[in-house]
This record gives C-alpha cells, structure tokens and sequence, in this order.
C-alpha cells in the first residue's frame, strides 16, 4: 500500500509540475506546414501556388482522368471484364455543389485586394483568372442542377451562437440568373486577362473567358429554346429550372457575339498540321500539345507530378507498355455518325442488299473515304497507331454446307495452319480483363510518347475544355436559331473543311447535332449537348436494339475459304454490344440533378427540382 | 477463473441493459394503399423505382419526404409509427395529371388509403391471347383529359410476372392510336428466344401519353 501511495505522490507532482512549467513557451512554434493568409500575400510564388490549387480543382465530369465516364452515354462501352448492367442514370451524375472551393476563392480575392506586392495590372490578372474559374464552376452546377445560390465574393463567417443563421442561408437563384451571372463575370474580366495564349493552353485568357460566355449563352439560349418546346416543360414555379421562350434570341446573340469575338481574333484558327493527312492533322490539333493553335483552355498535365492514365488503360494489347490495356474502346453507334465523304450516311457497310456479306481486302478498307475525324478520334480494325496497325481479329469465317461459320479461339490463338483465329486485341464477347470487347480503341487523347502507357511514367496528355472548333460550332447554332442561316452554312463548312467531308447547301438542326457529337467525341460535350437540347430522353429512350439507346460493336472476321476468291478477304458483323446489354434510359428527372436532402436540411430554403 | 466469470457476467449485464433505454421500438403499423382512378386500380410500371409517392409529418424539424414505391398493380405498402402523414404523388411523375395536393392520413396499426388520381387516358376491354407464333392484344383507349395526346400505345412481353417498357422480352409499338375504338396489335414471337424456350409468358400492354414521365398500363396477365 505504502508503495502505492508514493506512485500517486510522484504522479501528482509531475503532474503540477508539467502544469505550471507549460507557462514557459519552450512549446510555441511557429507551423512551418501552416501558412497563413498574410504570409500568402506577401509573396507572388504562393499567390499563384493558391491559384494553381484552384486549377487542379476544376475538372468534373466526363474527362480523361476518368475512363468510366466514357462509357455510360453513346459514344464507348466498357471492356474491362464482365457486363456493366447500368441503365438508367443516377440523380446525382456529375453533380457539383462546391461552396467550399467558393469559399476558399472568396477568401483568395479578399487577400488579393489587399496584397501590395504586385502591381495593379499584375493582380487584376490574377483577379480576372480567379473570377474566370469561379464562373466555370458556377457554370458547372447550373448545367447539372439549374439555379443554385450566387454568393458573390462574400465570405461567409460563422461563429457559433451569435451568427444568425439565416442570413447565410442564401436561396437558389432562377436558371437565368445564374447563366447571367456567368455571362456577366466572364464580360467583367476580359479586360484583365491576357491576350496572349498560355503555355499548353492551361490558364485563362481573354479568350477562355469568351468561349465561356459563349457556352453559357448557347446553353441558356437552348434551354429557353427547347425546353418551352417540350409538351411538358421542365420547370419550377419559381424559375429555378427553366427559362422563359422570349430569352432566347438574346442569349443566341450573346453567344454569337462571343463566339465571334474569338474566330476574328486571329489568335486561333483550326489546326492543320499536315493538309495531306486530315486524319493525322485533326488528331494533333485536340491530342498534341505542341504548336497548337486550336486548344484555347485545357486541363493541363505533366510529368512528372500531375500525370493521367487514360493511355495506360485504355491502349490496344499489341501496344501496351504494362498490364494495363483495353478498359474502354469506343462503339459503332459512334464511328457510323462519322459520315463517308461520298455519302452522309456513315453506316459501315457490312451486307449488300441481300444480305451477303460484303468482302474487303483489309479491314481497313470498310472504312476508307470516312469523314478524316474517325481516324483522329478512334482506332478502327487495321488504323496504325505508332507506326505499327492494329490488329481486331474476332475470329475466323468458314463456310460449311453454303452458310458462313464463325470461329474463335483464345486471344493470340492461331490455327493448325498458322492463320490468326482471334487477336490479342480482341474484340471477343467473353469476361476476360485486358482485352476489347467493341472492336475499336480510342485514339483521341491516347499519348503516343514513350512510355505513357506505363504504370511508372503515365501520360502527361491534356483534356482541352474550349477549343478554335467550338468557337465556329457555337457560332454556327447561334445563327442557324436567329435565322441566318448562310452564316451557319460557313462556320459549319469551315469544320467540315477541315474534316474533308462535302460542304453542306442546307443545314438543319439534325446537321448541328450531328456535327457536335463528331467534333467533340469524348470531350465531355455530348451528355449536356442533348441535354440543353431536350434530346436526351428521345436518344436515351431505353428501349432494346433502339439503334441509339443499345450500345453495339463490330466483330471483323477474317475469311478462311481455301480455293475461293474471297479465302483471306474480311468480313464484319454488327451486334449490340455484350459487355452493356441494358439500353440507356435517360427518364425525365435526369434533366435536372437531385437537391440533396442534407443541403436542404442546412439550407431550408433550396428549393427542390422537378420530379423529385 | 471466478473473476473471468464475474467479469463476463458484468459485461453481459452492461450489453444487455443497454437496450431499451435510448432505442425506440421498430415502426409496427402498415400503410397501404392502391392508386385508383374511379375506383379501379392503375396498371404502372413497378420496376426502377420508377412511380414513387412521398410522405410528409409536420411537426419535426427537418422534413424529408419518406419514398414509398408502388407496385405495378398500383399498389403500395409503407411500415410506420402511428400519426399523421401527409401522402403526395412525386412532382411530374406517373401517368397521370401532376397533382401536388395533399392526402392527411391518420396511420393508426394497419391503415388502408385509396389514392385518387386522375391519368390522361386508361385502358379497357384489354384482351392478351396466344396464337400459334405470336401474340395478339386488342384493347380500348379511353381519354380521360380532354386534348392530352397519346404518344404511342405497346403491348408488352416478359418471361416473368414484372413486365413494363424498360422490363420485357418482346415488345411491339403502335403509334397510330386512336380514342374509343378497338385497338389491335400483334406480335411475332417466332424468333423469341424466351417463348421459344417454352419460358412462362407475361404481357401487359401500355400506353405512353405526350409530356407524361411513365406509361399507363394494362393489368398483368400470364399467358403460358
């Protein structure tokens, strides 16, 4: 017991004497982990730290930092392992709510305001490259969820008790507001940002800022467009979805005004770095980096440090650098929207009217005279990617009694007489992993520098956000909806042009969406385009075989028929796609994101969208 | 060893007092409920959580609507606390005219409510038959709502008993429909691989209205 007793004595007394001694301040140091808002703003290398931050902090929704998204709409499947049953789209599908990066860049302006270590021209730049980021990611929640609060550069302060609560709590504003107040911030800076391009196109300029505008506007111009056309239009009593019909024309003509800010610039113009190969030309005008003149804002990469695996995983077998391969390849609804230059219907021609098949001497051959984009956008049976084809072997015909079998073996499996049954590249209808399952690979964005398929380096390819074409595109719907249509006939024959497809007399609508979808193929522009466009739920409608719900692949065989003319020729046959058997079913309420219930429940007054 | 005992003993005591004093009892009372129009219950798709009603209680300070699903009979069932609810069909959704009033329920042990509704069109005289190699459907569409416009009108079949637009194995559209006659369509299932399989058949046709989110549907029936 004694003993115990002089354990709690000691105790005690170390205890009163690491209590008292804490007076001394041998503790207090300064974090050198923590900087704090003076210590930013004396020194430009961390302003534009802060803002470097801000730039890595903007990229939502379809982009090459995330190959899954590739494959939920039209325009890949996924064919890493078994099926994907995904069919309808979830309510909160590239939904951002970001009040926290709001917050943070309010607090980077009110320091910026008062720093005094750059001049003013020095830090209204900064300025202009911080409200351009705002207004990208305002632009960001109204295209998914409608009006959301604008909270202008205030920064809120919550001190427990005595902070009324309410008054932070800020209400949506109506859809039109908020693309105003984008439209309004993208004007306001301008002025401040530079005219100049940037290094790979990865900070705002003056004229990133315009193709926003010009965005914004389009959007907002076909949301008031052909939202009212709906028999049913989507809309909140309190406008925080929905735009009323007569704003249109005003928003078209902002976005034209925009849009051809840009084209007479002269700044950018649409690449063409080798006339005699458009395919070549139009792959390096959105997938290389230099001497570009089309890419006007992109997320940048670079290595080493901020680096992306789209190549890695994406890439052909035969190519591969690592065990990663094949994720994800393009589909058929996708490579027949690409039009012949003889011929606007892209349909790869497989069956004669009969319903022969039709022999090509090299696969290739089924897609010559294509619009030049396929071969920059997508790896089809026998492209050549770095130097060396790419071989798609589903396996082998044969005829037996008159009608064509099929063969297939493992991947890499030749037959008794040496003849390739099925490729290493696929495509093949199992639940292997590292194989493809569509029959095509993507090349846009595929970095075809060493070693970017490997697990160690990974690629430092970039993801343009606005590019020269868009600007010409946007021009083009921005005329063709206030009726100038010979405006729209030459922006849109500009693009045309470039691709090496017929010019166009007349122009529908239909051309218009058509032409977006193969420009931008997987440039995160597809989803919103037929979603502003109230075409959504009619391209999606989930109905099975509906040949632009259903996902579908094409398998090239090779014809194995001793002593006929057509031993050696190939053949294709077209099939929905086995890895995505459900169709897409976009439904009504996927036009607007859910609110969600938490938001609500510290915000009382959001409101909720329709549908839900 | 006694001490182990003592110890576990203490233990268990500690878990099992544990209960009941910051626990409520689980919802024992059932809600349940049929969509009608008329009296007659509505057909509807009842997979993907598709037609979904809402509960409200006032009285607590967070108010989140409870989703309760219905079934493709048109009805269905929620396990609740006794009180009052406020019963809602979600905005915009069914085939019916969106209507945002109110149902008070007073749920007390097993409650039944009928959920009035008005759809722009429903469907009578249906008739669902087998015919050697395909499958013959006649029906009346009846218009409800004066100017609604019927989209497209579809007979629908499945190899089991959940059968609607995103759910079947064959499905043929009709786009000419007209109001008030009898309406015929049918279906070739010679190349079906489920009927060909000799697989249980179910079919329902529906009836899809301009500018409603879901179809209106016949009642399920089994055909083989």
């Amino acid at each position: 017991m004694k003993k115990h007793i002089s354990i709690i004595r000691t105790t005690v007394l170390i205890g009163f004497i690491s209590f008292f001694s804490a007076c001394s301040d041998f503790l207090e140091q300064e974090p050198d982990a923590i900087i704090d808002e003076e210590q930013v703003f004396e020194d430009e290398g961390m302003i534009k730290s802060v803002l470097a931050n801000f730039y890595g902090r903007v990229t939502w929704a379809q982009n090459i930092s995330d190959s899954y998204s590739y494959t939920i709409l039209d325009e890949a499947g996924k064919s890493d392992s078994g099926p994907d049953n995904i069919q309808d789209y979830s309510n909160e599908l590239w939904r951002v709510y970001d009040y926290t990066l709001i917050r943070n860049m309010n607090q980077f302006l009110e320091g910026l305001r008062t720093t005094t270590v750059i001049g003013e021209e020095a830090r209204l730049a900064y300025e202009g490259e911080l409200r351009f980021l705002r207004a990208w990611l305002y632009f960001n929640m109204v295209r998914g969820m409608g009006g959301m609060p604008i909270v202008g550069d205030e920064v809120f302060e919550f001190n427990g008790t005595t902070t009324d609560i309410t008054a932070l709590q800020y209400p949506r504003s109506t859809e039109a507001e908020l693309y105003d107040y984008i439209i309004a911030e993208c004007e306001a800076v301008t002025e401040y940002l530079p005219e100049e391009p940037s290094v790979n196109a990865a900070r705002a300029t003056k004229w990133a800022a315009q193709m926003l505008k010009a965005r914004a506007a389009v959007y907002a111009g076909s949301i008031a467009n052909y939202n009212n056309k709906m028999p049913n239009p989507i809309s909140t009593p309190g406008g925080e979805v929905g735009i009323p019909a007569d704003r249109a024309e005003g928003y078209y003509q902002q976005a034209l005004e925009a849009a051809e800010e840009v084209i007479n610039s002269g700044v950018y113009r649409l690449n063409m770095t080798n006339p005699d190969d458009l395919g070549r030309s139009f792959y390096e005008a959105t997938s290389v980096k230099n001497s570009n003149n089309e890419v006007i804002w992109a997320r940048d990469y670079k290595y080493p440090g901020q680096t992306v695996g789209f190549t890695r995983e994406n890439i052909p077998a035969s190519h591969a650098e690592d065990i990663d391969r094949a994720y994800a390849g393009p589909i058929l609804n996708l490579v027949e929207d690409f039009e012949y230059t003889d011929n606007r219907d892209g349909s790869i021609r497989t069956r004669d009217a009969q319903g022969n098949y039709i022999f090509y001497d090299s696969p290739e051959d089924a897609f010559a005279n294509k619009d030049a984009r396929l071969w920059g956008s997508v790896i089809y049976p026998g492209a050549v990617f770095k130097g060396s084809p790419v071989v798609l072997q589903a396996g082998q015909k044969y005829l037996e009694n008159g009608t064509w079998r099929t063969r297939t073996g493992q991947p890499g499996e030749t037959d008794d007489d040496g003849r390739l049954l099925t490729s290493v590249n696929g495509p093949v209808t199992s639940n292997q992993q590292f194989i493809n399952k569509t029959g095509f690979f993507f090349r846009k964005f595929m970095d075809e520098t060493r070693g970017a398929s490997t697990r160690g380096r990974n690629s430092d390819m970039w993801f343009p956000r606005f590019r020269y074409a868009e600007a010409l595109m946007i021009a083009c719907e921005a005329s063709f909806e206030l009726g100038q249509t010979a405006d729209a006939l030459n922006y849109i024959n500009q693009i045309r042009e470039r691709a090496g497809i017929q010019e166009l007399q007349t122009i529908t609508f239909e051309d218009i969406v058509r032409e977006y979808r193969v420009e931008f193929a997987f440039e995160d522009h597809r989803y919103w385009d037929l979603k502003r466009w109230r075409l959504a739920h009619e391209v999606w409608n989930g109905v099975q075989n509906s040949p632009t719900a259903q996902q579908y692949a094409l398998f090239p065989y090779l014809v194995v028929a001793p002593g006929t003319p057509n031993d050696g020729q190939w053949v294709f046959d077209k099939q929905p796609f086995t890895n995505s058997p459900h169709p897409r079913n976009f439904q009504m309420r996927n036009y607007y994101n859910f609110i969600d219930q938490a938001w609500i429940n510290n915000n009382p007054k959001l409101v909720r969208n329709p549908y839900q | 060893m006694k001490r182990f005992i003592l110890a576990t003993l203490g233990l268990s005591l500690l878990v099992a007092g544990g209960c009941g004093l910051d626990n409520y009892a689980e919802p024992k009372s059932k809600l349940l409920g049929q969509i009608t129009y008329n009296g007659e219950p509505l057909g509807l798709r009842g997979t993907g959580e598709a037609v979904q009603l809402q509960l409200y209680q006032d009285g607590y300070e967070l108010r989140a609507p409870i989703p309760v699903y219905v079934a493709q009979d048109g009805s269905f069932e929620a396990t609740l606390f006794d009180g009052q609810y406020k019963l809602v069909t979600r905005d915009n959704n069914g085939p019916w005219v969106n209507d945002r009033d109110t149902t008070v329920v007073n749920v007390s042990g097993s409650t039944e409510v009928a959920l009035e509704v008005t759809p722009y069109f429903t469907l009578s005289d249906v008739s669902l038959s087998l015919d050697g190699e395909s499958l013959n459907a006649t029906f009346t569409v009846n218009e409800v709502v004066e100017n609604a416009t019927i989209e497209y009108a579809m007979v629908l079949l499945s190899n089991t008993s959940f059968v609607d637009d995103i759910t079947y194995s064959a499905r043929e559209d009709l786009r000419d429909v007209t109001v008030g006659s009898a309406m015929e369509i049918s279906v070739d299932l010679s190349e079906n691989e489920g009927f060909k399989a000799g697989k249980p058949l179910f079919a329902r046709v529906g009836l899809r209205t301009v500018g409603a989110d879901q179809a209106i549907y016949s009642q399920v029936v089994r055909l083989r």
